[in-house]
């Protein structure tokens, strides 16, 4: 057959001068400018698009629009294939290609279609009663068979090539469809001079203004909806955005703005997106007031057959006709049941297409309908309904019952019209509970999110002519609430356009299966079982048949699954009620949610001014937060990390190293009671501490347990600056602006983190006095006497103002100089040169920590948010002469029990054994049970100093058993290694080197 | 010893045209001299009454920004102040403080952040890919700040007079951020074009 006999000579809104060809499963079509796949498809002649879910039924296109269950199609190759794709939204662009999915081998010839011939078993409930068990076999056996089976597409498996990108967007009114109802209140929103954002999945404005044969004010719909665009682009605050889904509402701020997340598909319609586009935009809109005009979306019928290729929504047969220039079939018929199929008999006859019968539930049809049919030589069956579709690859006959008598017809094209649904999931993402409408036999939108109204169809006003005039109202209305002036709400005069929606759910007693889910092949059987087992509220016959679970969400579906409960059950469809719709309206991919936040970029990295000196001298940084940090500098010839730190320790305490400490917080705390303040925050005091001098302090959590530790140093009479941990500096930050902002605001504190404004480096070692000494040049004395341990100094050097601190966290003579960041790449430039003739090396964060360890100092692995400052050894420290924050909670018994873990250094009996953090301390011999722990292992290293393996842990009455032996544990690394408790200092215990 | 020290941009070597370079003008504002002002318990006129001798600006309540001459202050919280000074250096913090010593507590921030004007036809479009918050003229007027968040990055960003034709915005963050922030800019306003002004 060839492809042009499936394609009207004119009409429509596509460009017949502008051929695209396509791939479909391997084999070249053409469409034109204007289609979507689904319409160039249909006007290549290709019915079958794929298999379904369960049965691999051959299925066909049933919608025009978004909520097509049935033509999903593999679009694009490689590493751009999208698995899942409506073919009903995919726009045609020149050389697109197209893969059917869940088949094989191949469409036509399906080895998955036994499935249909197993379908007594396969009915619902059939995975809960099959795979009960063995347990175990779901995630190995089951769960990768089943999905095999009754799979959709498949992903590429490959890193997406494209990029996808987040954007903000605020407005007076956001309106959501740009059909007749949302271009009428866009119209009136934007004359008044709001802000105004309309939306509109679609690639052309209009919604069914493109697939009717509708008027207004006498020109054609198609025509009078670019004219609106024309003019609403034409207005500075209006934006206009095609391709865009709103999927989703959310929470309303306090202003009432309610934020809305929508897709943008910016280049899902061209082969490849333009150089800097992103494939896909997600917006958050915030919107003063919204406008629902979303439409409605027709309901197919349940009757034997029905999913069949040719069986198609009449509504979406008339959108292939008028808007896409497309035959659907060459002899139709219409099984419709209210006076809405009856459009499609005479658009249908107007496009040439025959139209061999209407099959109209109601016994008694409108006379003026039954007139025009004869007048087109149709026939007519009222008060009767079809029973079964035949031909698995596109019907060819339907069976008429009319009372008892059946009657067979050879159609290749069945039009169906159940109805309609307003699209009102938006109304309910909030909480918003729909509403019945007994009038158009559907749920409206019931209470409505605060700010939000609802327009035409989409709040089941279903002509036209109360499209725009509820359009045009809602438009002005909007506007005035946001404060913009009244403007003239324009009458506009319409075509006859009589839509009815009458219930025709279900037809019983067919011969063939009848699907009520198309997507995930629930039939009407299956909604029968559920009832007999007694799954009859709506959640549990959504989750017993997976009515509505597939990702259509049930647009075509779901009511008609309750409305057949609701007979069998012999309740009203209010009563039985429906299920709740949530976000996203449509699929959206997870990409457009990370945006540019992938590899690299999935969280911000910070880098020290020193880095790119680091990254001369280094590839290996680790992660600390966002930081990254130099971890050890490699030296050629080096085999392994363990030799490189092992050297930098070595180093550092036979001559001198310089380490980037910027990483640490850094706060200045300044104001008349900043002493008093650190009081407050600090187990020790500060308030006593001289000017020029550096403290050691540990501060607690309200709970007793230690937060974070640190020096303050204290730089004039009401200014210190305090450093934290890397890990904790935020966290500290917002403890002490609590402090100062909620508890104390009587004290004058200011406090403002500058861990940006200062690169830091420690220099420690036997010649780090004599580096700085050679760098500085006499600017400062640094001998013993006036610059001793625990000093610190604010001074100008090359005119540029530096601090240095004589603190120490390798138990080394060791200073810190701090500068403005500005210059940080500069001065560790300078302090390597200085350092060249003493043989001062750069050391990472690994050397670091190997010091630490040797010196017992604790770090982030036992300031772990379970420790005491006596379970480090700290209790001391507590001062009893002032009250701070955490102190009366430390006093709880559980937290003085002599029993609890405290702080001890451990090393292998076996002084080459290797030991491991995370092992658990068990008496010699005794069993592995929790009962027998003791306590665990929190830091290990290598000490190159001891050579061996050293590490610190926290063991129950650790103090008082220094010399005992015991077993750290360590099932999932090392097995067992005992181990002899010892002093945490393990070296240099009595501290001469840090005086120097 | 040593050479006379260079200071290096936290934008240094990143700033790179991207494109047409016609939607975004990005111009690093290295040197601008930065520092919170924050006032002490009880000072508030008082401390008014200094920086109004001093720069002829009256402090903002709240978070706007009053500027004479190369001297600015933008309101950052209650009582607090992000004060700025052109090509200020470090030298401006020593100085405000010195003016304002009893009165405010002066922390020099002119390392801690890096700070980028922008403007350009297309800046709006851009910044909306970044911030999450309403830069409509009529909601963001000239001298308006805001703390926020770029792309998961705090930031401070403020309006100043509109330049050619354009808004032009400038915006503080974090400066160990500034590789992460440009990326993040510079990916999103690709699209319309980024051109590197010249330092001002």
């Amino acid at each position: 057959m060839s492809g042009s006999a499936h394609r009207l000579t004119e009409g429509g809104l596509i460009d017949r001068r502008k051929p695209l060809s396509f791939t479909f499963d391997g084999q070249s079509y053409s469409g034109f400018e204007g289609d979507t796949l689904a319409s160039a498809l249909l006007g290549s002649g290709v019915k079958v698009v794929g298999r379904s879910f369960k049965y691999h039924r051959p299925r066909g296109i049933l919608c025009a629009g978004s909520e097509e269950p049935n033509a999903l199609v593999e679009l694009r190759t490689g590493a751009r294939r999208e698995p899942n794709t409506r073919a009903t939204v995919a726009e045609l662009y020149d050389g697109l290609e197209s893969q059917s999915q869940n088949r094989w081998p191949s469409l036509a010839f399906d080895l998955g279609a036994v499935n249909s011939l197993l379908s007594p078993i396969f009915v619902a409930g059939f995975y809960y009663k099959t795979f009960m068990w063995p347990a175990a076999f779901w995630e190995k056996v089951y769960e990768p068979l089943i999905r095999r089976a009754a799979g959709l597409g498949i992903a590429s498996h490959e890193a997406d090539p494209d990029r996808y990108e987040k954007a903000h967007a605020f407005c007076d009114v956001l309106i959501i469809g740009a059909g007749p109802a949302g271009l009428a209140a866009a119209l009136t929103a934007g004359r008044a001079g709001a802000r105004v954002i309309l939306c509109d999945e679609d690639f052309v404005v209009g919604g069914r203004l493109n697939a009717e044969r509708l008027e207004i004010d006498g020109a054609g719909g198609a025509e009078w909806a670019r004219q609106a665009e024309a003019e609403l682009r034409s207005l500075a605050d209006v934006r206009v955005m095609r391709r865009t889904t709103v999927f989703g509402a959310y929470d309303a701020g306090l202003s009432g703005a309610r934020t809305f997340g929508a897709l943008e598909r910016v280049s899902d319609h061209l082969r490849l997106p333009a150089p800097h586009q992103p494939r896909q935009r997600l917006w958050k809109i915030v919107a003063a007031r919204v406008i629902l005009a979303a439409g409605a979306v027709e309901r197919p019928i349940v009757f034997g057959g029905n999913d069949r290729p040719g069986v198609m929504l009449a509504a979406s047969v008339r959108t292939y006709v008028n808007r896409f220039g497309v035959a659907p079939a060459r002899q139709a018929a219409v099984f419709t049941g209210g006076d809405d199929g009856w459009k499609t008999v005479s658009d249908l006859a107007a496009a040439g297409i025959g139209v061999a019968a209407v099959i109209d539930a109601r016994a008694e049809p409108p006379p003026a309908l039954l007139t025009a049919a004869q007048r087109l030589g149709t026939r007519v069956f009222a008060g009767a309904h079809v029973v079964d579709a035949r031909g698995s690859h596109g019907i060819h006959r339907i069976s008429v019952r009319t009372g008892s008598r059946i009657e067979h017809l050879d159609v290749d094209g069945l039009a169906m019209s159940g109805g309609w649904n307003p699209c009102a999931a938006l109304t309910t993402h909030v909480g918003g509970r729909p509403r019945w409408s007994e009038a158009i036999a559907a749920f409206v939108p019931g209470d409505l999110p605060a700010g939000m109204s609802v327009a035409g169809a989409a709040g089941g006003s279903l002509a036209l002519d109360a499209a725009l005039r509820e359009g045009a109202a809602a438009g002005a209305a909007a506007a005035a609430a946001a404060g913009f002036a009244d403007v003239p709400i324009p009458r506009w005069r319409t075509s006859e356009d009589s839509v009815s929606s009458r219930a025709l759910w279900h037809v019983s007693g067919c011969p063939s299966k009848a699907f009520v889910d198309l997507q995930h092949d629930v039939t009407d059987g299956d909604i029968a079982l559920a009832e007999r087992e007694g799954y009859r509220s709506v959640e549990l016959l959504k989750r017993y048949t997976t009515l509505g679970m597939a990702t259509d969400q049930g647009k075509t579906s779901s009511l008609n699954g309750h409305a057949i409960m609701a007979a069998l059950t012999g309740r009203s469809i209010p009563e039985v009620g429906t299920t709740t719709a949530r976000p996203p309206y449509t699929p959206v991919a997870i990409g457009a949610f990370a945006g540019h936040h992938r590899g690299k970029e999935f969280k911000p990295t910070r880098l020290t001014a020193g880095h790119a000196w680091a990254r001369q001298n280094t590839e290996v940084f680790v992660e600390a937060g966002q930081w990254l940090r130099a971890q050890w500098f490699p030296r050629p010839g080096e085999q392994d990390w363990l030799e490189s730190v092992s050297r930098e320790v070595k180093s550092v305490r036979s001559s001198g190293g310089v380490c980037d400490v910027s990483t640490l917080g850094k706060i200045d705390i300044q104001g008349a009671d900043a002493g008093a303040f650190l009081d407050r925050i600090y187990i020790n005091t500060f308030s006593t501490v001289p000017v020029g001098k550096v403290r050691y302090g540990l501060m607690l959590r309200e709970d007793g347990f230690v937060m974070d530790d640190g020096t303050t140093a204290r730089l004039g009479d009401a200014h210190y600056v305090m450093s934290t941990t890397t890990a904790n500096a935020a966290k500290v930050m917002q403890h002490l602006e609590h402090a100062r902002q909620v508890l104390w605001p009587e004290l004058d504190v200011q406090i403002v983190s500058v861990t940006e404004q200062w690169a830091q480096y420690a220099i420690a070692g036997p010649n780090s006095r004599r580096l700085l000494e050679r760098l500085l040049g006499g600017v400062i004395d640094l001998a013993n006497a006036a610059f001793p341990y625990l000093a610190c100094a604010e001074l100008e050097w090359q005119g540029v103002p530096l601090r240095l601190f004589r603190i120490s966290f390798s138990g080394e003579m060791a200073f810190e100089i701090a500068i403005p960041a500005r210059y940080g790449d500069a001065l560790i430039r300078a302090l390597m040169a200085a350092g060249r003739e003493f043989g001062v090396i750069p050391y990472g964060t690994e050397a670091l920590g190997v010091m630490r360890i040797e010196k017992g100092h604790v770090a982030g692995n036992e300031l772990n948010g379970t420790t005491t400052a006596a379970d480090l050894g700290l209790g001391r420290m507590l001062s009893k002469k002032k009250d701070c924050i955490g102190r009366v909670l430390a006093g709880r018994p559980a937290l003085l029990d002599p029993e609890r873990p405290t702080l001890v250094g451990v090393r292998p009996v076996d002084r080459k054994a290797r030991l491991y953090a995370g092992a658990h301390f068990l008496a010699v011999g005794a069993a592995t049970t929790l009962e027998n722990d003791q306590g665990y292992v929190t830091s290990v290293a290598y000490s190159p100093m001891l050579e061996g393996w050293i590490g610190l842990g926290l063991l129950a009455r650790g103090p008082s058993r220094h010399g005992e032996r015991l077993v750290a544990h360590s099932p999932v690394r090392g097995g067992d290694t005992e181990v002899e408790v010892v002093s945490p200092i393990f070296f240099d215990p009595e501290g001469t080197r840090l005086h120097g | 010893m040593a050479d006379a020290l260079t200071a290096r941009s936290a934008f240094s070597c990143l700033l790179v045209a991207v494109g047409n370079g016609r939607g975004v003008t990005a111009i690093d504002r290295d040197g601008l001299g930065l520092a919170t002002l924050a006032e002490r318990n009880g000072s508030r006129s008082a401390l008014s009454q200094r920086i109004r001798e001093e720069f002829r600006i009256e402090l903002p309540r709240g978070p706007s920004r009053a500027a004479d001459g190369d001297v600015a202050f933008a309101g950052t919280a209650p009582g607090t102040w992000l004060a700025m000074r052109d090509h200020g250096g470090n030298a401006f913090a020593a100085a405000l403080a010195r003016s304002t010593a009893g009165l405010a507590s002066v922390t020099d921030q002119t390392d801690g952040y890096a700070v980028l004007r922008l403007t350009g036809p297309m800046v709006r479009p851009a910044l909306a890919k970044l911030v999450p918050i309403d830069l409509h003229p009529r909601e963001f007027a000239v001298g308006s700040v805001a703390s926020t968040v770029a792309s998961h990055m705090g930031v401070t960003l403020w309006r100043l007079p509109d330049a050619g034709g354009a808004a032009v915005f400038e915006i503080a963050v974090f400066r160990s951020l500034a590789e992460s922030f440009w990326h993040a800019l510079a990916e999103g306003a690709a699209e319309f074009g980024v051109a590197i002004g010249r330092p001002c």
